[in-house]
């Protein structure tokens, strides 16, 4: 958790695997709130998942991977426990005294199997807030269903919108929906404490992937019902052209070009040097431009493939044209931009020295009152015995008995299979 | 219950759908969100295609309408000083001001945050930009693509292995960073609840695109290779669309008890599936034609509500590939109440997406109200709230300040 952040004193019991619960949780870690992420011995394929440095699992390969541990254990504590043993499951609950939030990602019936639904959870804490983000949510006829990022990108309808011009639909992402769920998650678990500091009240959440697909594209949804479909366009756009990506100088090297008037028309041209084929009335308006845009782009493609994007889009960006390169990830890690807005973090993991120093990818805003950076990734049950102690107020010899009888674990089982 | 944010006032002083949709995220939630438009042309999404009905209309934009529900709407041109001075009454009313000028731009009109702040001390500004506040970038023009590209995202993430990149429909970027943005604002309030301080938070589109969790940096951080597109080519069992009867769908592996093939044999009645040559990832992706064709005209034998049931009985996970029509129409979604019908005075009657969430089983958007008209509440607000006489409100029509 990071020092003193303004979530200092707000403390997050979480159930959770993947992508998209760990990603809203993560926020409320970043701000300073006690994150205890609650790690199953049995299901460590978050922590199997890499990458691993160099692409080879190391002795503890459990606290190497570069996605779901960095990304799902970053500034919160570990605690690997049994919670379907009886003795693991009192932990549990007596830490759901001292908690605010308890969050899960189990399909919908888990949580009551355990016996940790809202309910039960409530009778012990009154303030609690429980959140469960789910596929399809605790209602309806496919509540009982699983998912992944995709296949909400699937039942959402942006997949079916997504594609290359006149081509077949295609998913638009392997985990974008993760990514928006969990930002869907940080919104609502902040909303709920901020109604529970009125109303002293805990809640209960139920946040669902496929319907923050749906929120998301929200436009699509209003043409539906009145019989307005949308072409796949790939990288073009419904009314300005030239808008698309261009091959550049180099090996798979890509600029996107948009012109949204005639003034921008005028400065492109320039750039380009006037050439014959870009004066005259087959370019020479919005009209025009849109009509006859698969000839204007192959011959825009022409000009950028002689031109390195990086330093064209720099150029282009001068003459007040919307451009940029498409950027690859070791263009980001080397941009300037990005360099002196401090976007990136970087973090040397004393759980994983195997790992040593890398570059993650920061937080996309910055708040002067809230500031965020990197203060653990958390090993594997790395804080077992201080969660424990202060919180479940177990000695130091019922925390040895959890220990050999199977109950918690500071390492994987020694018959776990590795990576 | 009265919405969680009831007692927060918001105005929307922004150019582009990331704005919008934050604001509209935050009025979801019941706080008094006044979107404030230039005189005349107001939001330039009113006058982006396509049109309920076809017809360009102001008022039916669907990105206009999909993004300004419960929002009031007045007109001001905040670049004079008539509209100057209203602006920054409202603004000394506000808890909340969005903003996308480009950066220094309200502080050259005197309505930076150093100057809003004076005499509210709680504002929470935010400027939600396509590249931020400062660095090099800063002036740059943007849009949506603009962010995919220069976040990475169109590089890595859709888009086909052998074929140029390509962009995800539906300005997911702008999406991103509203949903950043929300984030952002919500933190900022929990904090002025105890400090009484404000904040001037910084947003940005580039950098949300480039947050997409499992997406860019630490791949190529940690193994020096750079993440590309075209996870889904050739991926029968994980991320290809494969024709059904009456639509698309596409499998995991999830879900299997890590013997997808057994599982998926069995489902579809096809023992070829069984074959060594497809039972590791790697195997499955070389032989991926072979693959196609013995999964394919089993699944095009399903329905896609029949596949989703049967699939989900079984513990398989499935995405069927909707339609927006076939989410409109979601059975699903119907009986959990998801969509929230609103009549507006121009678009009539729709259905619009909730927030993604219940509280208490409660939908935040059951009591909605739909996009506001250009300068709908100008009368309420300028008159009702600040003071003005109708009389007055005629001379600021004329001078173009509303």
């Amino acid at each position: 958790m990071a020092e003193k952040g303004i979530l200092d004193g707000v403390r997050v019991l979480t159930l959770e695997q993947v992508h998209a619960l760990p990603w809203g949780t993560g926020f409320l870690a970043d701000l300073g709130a006690d994150v205890i992420r609650v790690e199953s011995p049995d299901h460590l394929q978050d922590r199997k998942s890499g990458p691993f440095p160099a692409g080879t699992p190391g002795e503890e390969w459990w606290n190497e991977a570069g996605n779901l541990v960095y990304y799902g254990t970053r500034n919160k504590r570990s605690l690997c426990m049994d919670v379907t043993n009886p003795r693991g499951k009192e932990v549990f609950l007596k830490l759901v005294e001292k908690a605010d939030i308890v969050t899960d990602n189990f399909r919908p019936g888990t949580m009551q199997r355990f016996g940790f639904d809202h309910d039960s959870l409530s009778a012990i804490n009154p303030r609690i807030i429980t959140l469960s983000g789910t596929a399809y949510g605790y209602t309806g006829p496919w509540r009982r269903a699983g998912s992944r990022a995709r296949t909400v990108d699937a039942a959402c309808g942006l997949s079916y919108l997504t594609g290359y011009e006149g081509g077949p639909s295609m998913r638009a992402s392997p985990n974008y929906m993760d990514h928006s769920v969990g930002n869907n998650v940080a919104y609502a678990l902040l909303l709920a404490l901020y109604q529970r500091n009125k109303t002293g009240k805990g809640m209960r959440v139920d946040l669902t992937m496929l319907e923050t697909g749906v929120s998301s594209v929200g436009p699509a949804i209003l043409e539906a019902q009145r019989g307005i479909t949308r072409d796949r366009l790939g990288c073009a756009h419904w009314w300005k052209a030239p808008h698309n990506v261009y091959p550049a100088r180099g090996d798979d090297r890509w600029i996107v070009i948009v012109v949204s008037s005639d003034t921008e028309w005028e400065s492109l041209k320039g750039a380009m040097g006037r050439p014959q084929w870009a004066e005259g009335a087959k370019f020479g308006t919005v009209l025009a431009r849109w009509h006859n845009r698969h000839e204007l782009d192959e011959l825009i493609g022409n000009w950028t493939s002689q031109h390195d994007d990086l330093e064209l889009a720099g150029r282009l960006q001068e003459l007040g044209i919307a451009a940029g390169s498409a950027m690859t990830a070791q263009d980001l890690v080397d941009d300037s931009h990005l360099r002196e807005r401090g976007y990136m973090w970087e973090f040397s993991n004393p759980q994983a020295p195997a790992v040593g120093s890398r570059l993650f990818a920061g937080r996309p805003f910055r708040d002067p009152g809230n500031p965020m950076s990197i203060a653990k990734v958390a090993g594997l049950g790395q804080d077992n015995a201080a969660i424990l102690a202060d919180l479940a107020g177990l000695s130091p010899a019922e925390i040895g008995e959890l220990e050999s009888e199977g109950v918690v674990f500071g390492a994987p089982r020694p018959d776990e299979p590795r990576p | 219950m009265p919405g969680i944010l009831s007692e927060l006032r918001v105005l929307e002083l922004t150019h582009r759908p990331s704005g919008a949709f934050c604001a509209k995220l935050l009025a979801d939630q019941a706080a008094d969100t006044i979107k404030v438009e230039p005189p005349g042309w107001g939001d330039q999404a009113r006058h982006e295609p396509p049109f309920i009905d076809e017809v360009p209309h102001p008022d039916r934009g669907t990105s206009y309408l999909a993004f300004n529900t419960n929002k009031r709407g007045i007109t001001l041109d905040v670049e004079q000083a008539e509209g100057r001075e209203l602006f920054e009454r409202l603004a000394a009313t506000a808890d909340i001001i969005l903003e996308s000028y480009p950066p220094g731009r309200l502080a050259e009109l005197g309505l930076g945050y150093e100057q809003l702040s004076q005499s509210n001390p709680g504002l929470i500004l935010v400027s939600i930009t396509y590249f931020g506040q400062d660095g090099p970038y800063a002036s740059y023009q943007g849009d949506d693509l603009v962010a995919q590209a220069m976040g990475g995202y169109l590089y890595a993430v859709t888009g086909s292995a052998s074929q140029p990149p390509m962009g995800t429909a539906l300005e997911q970027m702008e999406i991103t960073a509203a949903r950043n943005g929300a984030v952002a604002v919500m933190a900022a309030l929990l904090r002025r609840e105890q400090s009484g301080k404000g904040t001037h938070i910084d947003v940005s589109t580039m950098e949300a695109a480039v947050s997409t969790p499992s997406g860019l940096i630490h791949p190529y951080t940690y193994t020096g290779r750079n993440p590309h597109r075209g996870g889904s080519d050739g991926n029968v069992m994980d991320g290809m669309h494969l024709p059904t009867l009456d639509g698309e769908v596409t499998l995991t592996t999830a879900g299997t008890g890590g013997r997808p093939m057994q599982a998926w044999a069995e489902f579809l009645e096809e023992p070829g599936l069984l074959d060594s040559k497809f039972a590791s990832r790697g195997g499955r992706m070389e032989h991926w034609e072979e693959l196609h064709g013995l999964v394919a005209p089993k699944l095009a034998q399903w329905t896609n509500l029949d596949l989703m049931r049967e699939t989900m009985a079984r513990g398989l996970v499935v995405g069927l590939v909707q339609t927006p029509q076939q989410v409109v129409e979601s059975p699903h979604l119907e009986e959990r109440g998801f969509f929230v019908e609103m009549d507006h005075a121009s678009a009539g009657l729709l259905k619009y997406p909730g927030s993604g969430f219940f509280i208490d089983g409660e939908n935040a958007m059951a009591s909605a109200r739909p996009a506001p008209r250009l300068g709908e509440h100008n009368v309420e607000i300028l008159c009702g709230e600040l003071g003005l006489t109708v009389r007055d409100l005629g001379l600021l029509r004329a001078a173009r300040v509303i």
